[in-house]
């Protein structure tokens, strides 16, 4: 990590300064209205980390691909159809064939991009209509009611270092992404790839694979979600994912990573996952209307993108 | 200055700041009626700002521009368009997926009724291209399909298209092959005799010669001199423009008694119609010219030996051993030596622009500075460290974004990036494109020192002075065919040119005479 302290980036700076701004204003609204800090307990921002960390996972790996200058629309239903199958099945199988559905989508939705060369945005719409029709296919249309296994609960709730695994889980593959982005050559051409495929194609480097491996990390992130998410309410269910599409997108581009690929640091993702994850916390605390927290949600989207700037563009 | 006459746009005491660089100085500056002047310097001596200001793009920071003696000041290019100054930028700022016509009209497109009046602008495009000696460019073809010398073209017959009174061309005959600058000469010949000025900037000498009338020289971000055409010698004129004294302009060609052993082959490479039956050897040290008039094959060859392309005929044979490249990845390793192509547009197939100078360089060769999946720093640091100082690469921070370097300096960053992988056959398009002189003569210098570490060398070039400077041997294209191999004395200028038109062969001037 002494890579992304070494000289700190901006965005980054600028998403903790909105955090700090965010939990400000909830704590002066509590203090007049309750008579209390909520906010700035420590029990309550250890609650939101917990939260953070499903969301902190799929935006992860949807930044891979966002630096790849790709989307990936399928995540939704990438996790739901991990977390449903996974409890289906049940016992010592659960997970790793909750993973490999991850595996089998990241490899699909790659190949689609690398070699069919369908737009990212189009063919991951794609998989994620096919994969909720496989689904409801499935399922009858019904709740699936079956539980979580005991491993996957206890990987999301269980606290034997005193904070819950979820949270641990999202530290360690944190720091695995990070190493992998900045000290390993496929970090630097995920970059390259992101800046210039052209170029980095005529540099000798297989950009198909480097487009396959992006979607599979992607997609791992989001079934290991599901799996997390599974575990923490116990029970898969119909679109469980769908609430998680959007805050990653967010918190992948609140934190920094250029929309059209190719810049962007982790540490962005972590705090810009944070940021939305309190943001949609406060509003709700403040007994905001609906209608209300989604029009002071996209215009905090839309104004930290302002602040940024526009000199990041990609020229040429 | 030439007080006598009135000029039609003077610049006095302009000077203009980029945060601590100064990149012009209390410049003054007046181009006459009915004239070519062509501005000479080196890269960032402020000639590029000198015509961003002029033409609009940025604004002076002091001094005052005047326009057939009044004052003028142009807060946008629109602005300036509309006064009658009109650039043809060096990056082709025409729409790939639209039409010809729709470009050549894009700003002011004819209409009838509210909305666009297609055939006008199709009988525009037509009179327009005429005026520039391109009556056999569709107008209705997507500018995507033109090659790149023939949307130069279009670029000039759309500036025409806004009746200018003053023109200006930046490098804009730098995509150009030798027979189109014939063409483009003709033109702006016919265009001042019609009273139109223009302003000229080239690195190529030779072009100036022939256009020119007047000459300035920038260098620094200031104005050195004026004089007219043939008051001073190349010598002084290349002097003037580095500060220092040019010596020979291409390093010596070794003399050699035997061939030297065959590291590139290629039997019968053909592609889809577009190259047919090509074969040739180049030897370990060699320097091998590729020529010939623009799109007879030049590119796809080389595309086709680096494996970019599919479904090409033929062998190609890397030091004896025969390969099968089908992509830049097999060619990097081909045969344990390696094939390396310095693309023809460096900034959109050799560089990631955004990223930093120091991640550009290594990006080819990181497998070899990997050590159980991560990337050596300390490996990569002192690798890197190497090539700029070997090719003498100029920048701030080796994390600055490859886009802030000068085009001299991205190239070398091109080839740094590739010598790294220790390539031993390296093929180069088009490498010295809008270079200054003074970096062209380090990659020419460059070049030789490789082949004469033993790396054999393609090298196409669309100027005739490189290849006869450089090469050993140039082969000639036509058609997607060699159509004939130079060698020694016989690579002239002459020959060069009877061989591109596919011409019969003049009389040696060399071996025969």
């Amino acid at each position: 990590m002494s890579g992304v302290l070494k000289n700190i980036h901006r965005p980054t700076l600028i998403a903790c300064g909105f955090i700090v701004a965010i939990l400000a204003a909830g704590t002066v609204y509590t203090l007049v209205t309750q008579g209390s800090a909520t906010f700035i307990e420590p029990t309550y921002l250890l609650q939101q980390i917990k939260i953070a960390a499903f969301l902190g996972i799929v935006a992860a790996g949807m930044m891979v691909v966002v630096l790849l200058g790709q989307i990936d629309l399928s995540v939704p239903w990438t996790l739901a159809a991990s977390a449903m199958i996974a409890t289906a099945v049940g016992g010592p199988w659960a997970i790793p064939i909750g993973l490999g559905i991850g595996l089998a989508v990241g490899i699909a939705n790659g190949l689609g991009v690398a070699f069919l060369r369908v737009p990212s945005m189009i063919f991951t719409l794609g998989v994620n209509a096919v994969l909720r029709g496989l689904m409801v296919m499935l399922t009858g249309g019904f709740a699936p009611q079956s539980s979580a296994t005991k491993p996957m609960i206890w990987l999301a709730t269980g606290q034997p270092l005193g904070i819950a695994n979820s949270v641990v889980v999202w530290a360690l593959l944190s720091v695995a992404l990070v190493f992998m982005l900045t000290r390993t050559p496929i970090g630097r051409y995920i970059y390259a790839t992101g800046n210039r495929e052209a170029a980095t194609y005529l540099s000798g480097i297989n950009t198909r694979f480097v487009l396959v491996f992006g979607f599979v990390v992607c997609s791992l992130c989001a079934s290991f979600a599901g799996l997390l998410i599974a575990g923490y309410t116990s029970k898969a269910f119909q679109a469980m994912g769908d609430v998680y599409l959007l805050p990653a997108i967010a918190a992948v581009v609140v934190g920094g990573t250029n929309i059209l690929g190719g810049q962007g640091r982790y540490s962005g993702t972590v705090v810009g996952t944070i940021l939305i994850v309190l943001l949609q916390s406060v509003l709700s605390v403040m007994q905001m209307p609906e209608a209300g927290r989604q029009i002071i949600y996209g215009l905090v989207i839309i104004a930290m993108l302002l602040v940024y700037g526009r000199n990041n563009t990609v020229r040429g | 200055m030439t007080d006598t006459m009135k000029p039609l746009i003077a610049l006095s005491g302009v000077s203009k700041r980029y945060g601590g660089v100064r990149a012009l100085s209390n410049v003054d500056f007046a181009c006459g009626h009915g004239s070519i002047h062509a501005v000479l310097g080196e890269n960032g001596a402020g000639k590029s700002t000198l015509i961003k200001i002029i033409s609009g793009v940025v604004q002076p920071d002091e001094g005052r521009i005047t326009l057939e003696n009044r004052d003028v000041t142009f807060p946008t290019p629109q602005a300036a368009n509309a006064a009658g100054v009109v650039c043809i930028f060096q990056e082709l700022s025409l729409m790939p997926e639209l039409s010809v016509s729709d470009n050549i009209s894009i700003t002011a497109p004819p209409r009838r009724l509210g909305l666009i009046d297609r055939r006008a602008q199709r009988r525009r495009a037509e009179e327009l291209l005429a005026r520039v000696g391109c009556e056999d460019i569709n107008p209705l073809m997507l500018v995507k399909h033109l090659p790149l010398s023939r949307r130069q073209m279009v670029e000039i017959a759309k500036a025409l298209g806004r009746s200018p009174k003053l023109l200006i061309l930046d490098e804009a005959t730098s995509a150009l092959t030798a027979a189109d600058v014939e063409r483009v000469y003709g033109i702006l010949h016919g265009l001042r005799a019609g009273g139109l000025s223009m302003l000229y900037i080239s690195h190529r000498m030779h072009e100036i010669e022939e256009l020119a009338d007047t000459c300035s020289v920038f260098r620094n971000g200031q104005h050195i001199d004026t004089f007219p055409k043939g008051a001073r010698s190349d010598e002084q004129i290349v002097q003037m423009m580095i500060g220092r004294e040019l010596h020979n302009v291409y390093p010596p060609k070794p003399v050699r008694n035997a061939p030297p052993p065959v590291a590139l082959e290629a039997r019968g490479i053909g592609w889809e119609g577009r190259l047919s039956d090509i074969s040739f050897r180049i030897g370990q040290g060699e320097v091998v010219g590729l020529g010939g008039l623009d799109g007879q094959g030049q590119r796809e060859l080389l595309l086709a030996l680096f494996g970019v392309l599919r479904g090409v005929a033929g062998e190609v044979a890397v030091n004896g051993q025969k390969t099968h490249i089908t992509s830049p990845a097999q060619a990097k390793r081909a045969a344990g030596v390696g094939i390396a192509l310095i693309p023809e547009d460096r900034k959109t197939e050799g560089l990631m622009l955004p990223m930093g100078v120091g991640d550009n360089i290594s990006m080819a060769a990181l497998p070899s500075m990997t050590r159980h999946f991560v990337v050596d720093r300390d490996i990569e640091d002192k690798k890197i460290a190497e090539m700029v100082a070997k090719l003498k690469i100029k920048f701030g921070k080796l994390s600055d974004p490859v886009a802030t370097l000068s085009g001299g300096n991205q190239q070398k960053v091109v080839i740094a990036k590739w010598l790294l992988t220790g390539a031993r056959v390296i093929l180069l398009n088009d490498p010295t494109r809008g270079i200054d002189v003074g970096t062209k003569q380090e990659i020419y210098q460059l070049l030789r020192d490789l082949a004469d570490a033993g790396t054999a060398i393609l090298f196409y070039s669309t100027d005739y002075d490189e290849l006869i400077g450089c090469c050993d041997r140039v082969l000639i294209l036509y058609g997607g065919r060699i159509a004939r191999e130079l060698t020694g004395p016989d690579i002239t200028e002459a020959n060069i040119i009877a061989s591109s038109l596919n011409l019969s062969f003049p009389a040696s001037s060399g071996a025969h005479a």
